[in-house]
């Protein structure tokens, strides 16, 4: 049974989930802190709709912290964040097809609506966006947190539960199609 | 577009959205939420999880003694079924044709009676004797 430690100036990672486990509150709120934009870059990238980021960076928080017994420092903590933020966009997306409520484009996201929310974000952005909504869900996920949160192929193995010679060929799978797609 | 102007793309993406989050509201909405809500610790769940196959367990016992049950009982619920619908047959014959067949019943199938002494008991009876009997009432 893990104890709760004294959380230092610059705590780890690993010492706020201890305290965390230990019943310090604050020590989830400095994780939340920490991590929170990171993920909910990932999640905007991923398809999820502006709208609905601040619950789903939440709702992804409340997961892991419930369920934080199970991380076992297979990957760093935000790695596996980021992964359970992938299973709650996924529900997410898949609530809201069965309710028919948000048009979503392919699997997540309609990149066909605000024009001027994507005149802001770019158009080069915008297809991006929409190349990646092509993707399959490991294709877009391994590129992203390759990409865009610069990880190791290992430690992208290690959180998605592949080998890192799979990651990489999703990857460069990813590559090729999005390559193709913004040609 | 190569590689790496993909990638610097792909880092620029979502930036603008994660800019607008309230970073701060974020961490106090969680707190709250994980208070009203509190995690279930690893030994409610392990205490959970056996509680839920103790349910099953008995679930499967309950229907096992159901099933094996319903087959002890079938054969038992059959016999009286069945000599109540060979009675309800006896019902609807008239007593003339109950009399015709107390007479066909009565009657050895090949005609040949045994002859035994009107007051021999079972014991002076000989082996033959008995064996013959022994046909005539098994019919």
């Amino acid at each position: 049974m893990p104890h709760a430690e004294p959380v230092a100036a610059v705590p780890t990672d690993a010492a706020l989930i201890a305290a965390w486990q230990g019943g310090d509150e604050q020590a989830a709120a400095e994780l939340v802190r920490r991590h929170a934009r990171a993920l909910a870059r990932f999640l905007a990238s991923a398809g999820a709709p502006d709208g609905d980021l601040d619950d789903l960076v939440q709702e992804t928080f409340i997961r892991a912290f419930r369920g934080v017994d199970r991380f076992r420092g297979q990957c760093r903590f935000r790695t596996w964040l980021l992964t359970i933020g992938g299973n709650v966009l996924k529900d997410a997306a898949r609530r809201a097809r069965r309710a028919k409520v948000v048009p979503l484009h392919e699997e997540l996201r309609a990149t066909d609506g605000d024009p001027h929310e994507r005149a802001v974000a770019g158009e080069a952005e915008g297809r991006l966006l929409a190349g990646l909504g092509r993707l399959s869900r490991m294709q877009r996920e391994v590129f992203l947190l390759r990409a865009q949160q610069g990880l190791a192929y290992e430690e992208i193995a290690a959180a998605l539960g592949t080998s890192p010679g799979a990651a990489r060929v999703h990857y460069h799978h990813a590559v090729k199609r999005l390559k193709e797609y913004l040609a | 577009m190569n590689e790496h102007e993909l990638e610097k793309l792909a880092q620029r993406l979502g930036a603008r959205a994660a800019e607008q989050l309230d970073v701060e509201r974020t961490a106090q909405a969680v707190v709250t939420r994980l208070r009203e809500a509190p995690r279930v610790s690893v030994v409610t769940r392990l205490w959970m999880q056996s509680a839920w196959l103790k349910v099953a367990a008995t679930v499967v016992l309950l229907l096992g003694t159901g099933a094996v049950t319903k087959a002890l009982w079938r054969p038992q619920a059959l016999a009286p079924a069945g000599g109540e619908a060979a009675a309800a047959g006896l019902n609807d014959l008239s007593t003339d044709q109950l009399q015709q067949l107390l007479e066909v019943v009565d009657t050895p199938a090949d005609g040949a009676a045994p002859v035994y002494p009107p007051d021999a008991s079972l014991d002076d009876l000989t082996a033959p004797q008995l064996r013959e009997l022994l046909r005539s009432l098994e019919g």
